[in-house]
């Protein structure tokens, strides 16, 4: 994907911070901070889903958050092309949607 | 009453209960989930034990730490769930430095509709709702907390599990007794006995 949509930003918010496997609701606020103005959110499995969508009602900034629930691999890929050619988050999400 | 050092002292007793059941609870997890049920608590809740060395003014303080808590270091779909459990209690605990029965009571009542809401699960599906939500509803003092529990528990065994991991294995889930149902009578019953 960084090869694809080189100038998308890419923030990677899973494993613990000891780095075992699983998903920290705190990073996933840390990525979303990281970010400029829109973040759309993707997951690959259940457990993962269900902190991102803890991390979206949890957050409390002025960013655009938004978690789109479809498999991750193309989802990502499409997600990356469509940031990468100016869409919105909005917009990305209508992209998925149809894909 | 459930007072701020036996609300410390009842999750103390829970870590050391899911650390002794940690392999019931992995070894439930890989026949009807991903196997990680055990090592997840048993990190969450090492965690919490941690933080109980600082002080807290409050009941409510200290159940919304534990929450936060749980929520980062679980690190399956327990954190988010048992995390929402305690932060949503805090709230009904608020400043109050001891609960009775009833506040507790309350307190828990509130904690399993956050468990309901985050999992977006209701009774019957063959999940730890199917502890929370009996246990609670029409729970006297004079009860026996842990017969109780340990029939509800029983009673996931012939479900089949229509939420969560668990639900990929379909008519095969039925047999096990589902593992968040287990840890959540483990919780439950080390927070009861501090009430009395």
């Amino acid at each position: 994907m960084k090869e694809m949509a080189p100038s998308v930003p890419i923030h990677l918010a899973s494993g613990l911070e000891d780095g075992s496997i699983g998903t920290d609701v705190t990073r996933i606020l840390d990525a979303i901070e990281a970010v400029d103005k829109e973040a759309l959110i993707l997951s690959d499995i259940g457990s993962a889903t269900m902190n991102a969508e803890l991390a979206v009602d949890m957050y409390e900034g002025e960013k655009t958050v938004q978690f789109y629930d479809g498999p991750i691999v193309e989802s990502a890929f499409v997600a990356s092309v469509s940031a990468g050619n100016g869409m919105d988050v909005a917009q990305i999400v209508e992209q998925l949607k149809m894909a | 009453m459930l007072t701020i050092e036996g609300f410390k002292q009842a999750l103390r007793h829970a870590q050391s209960e899911i650390e002794a059941n940690k392999d019931t609870l992995t070894d439930l997890d890989r026949a009807i989930g991903d196997g990680d049920h055990g090592i997840n608590m048993s990190r969450g809740f090492e965690a919490v034990v941690a933080v109980l060395d600082d002080d807290y003014a409050t009941l409510g303080d200290l159940s919304k730490k534990v929450g936060m808590t749980l929520m980062s270091k679980v690190g399956g779909a327990a954190g988010p769930l048992y995390g929402s459990a305690f932060v949503k209690a805090a709230p009904k605990f608020g400043d109050a430095t001891e609960a009775d029965f009833n506040l507790v009571k309350e307190a828990l009542v509130e904690a399993a509709t956050a468990i309901k809401a985050r999992g977006k699960s209701e009774v019957g599906q063959k999940t730890m709702v199917d502890v929370w939500d009996p246990f609670l509803n029409d729970l006297n003092e004079s009860d026996d907390f842990d017969a109780k529990l340990d029939q509800l528990v029983g009673a996931t065994e012939g479900m089949v599990a229509t939420k969560g991991r668990a639900s990929y294995f379909g008519e095969n889930s039925r047999g096990t007794v589902d593992p968040g149902a287990l840890s959540s009578s483990i919780v439950l019953k080390a927070i009861m006995k501090e009430v009395e």
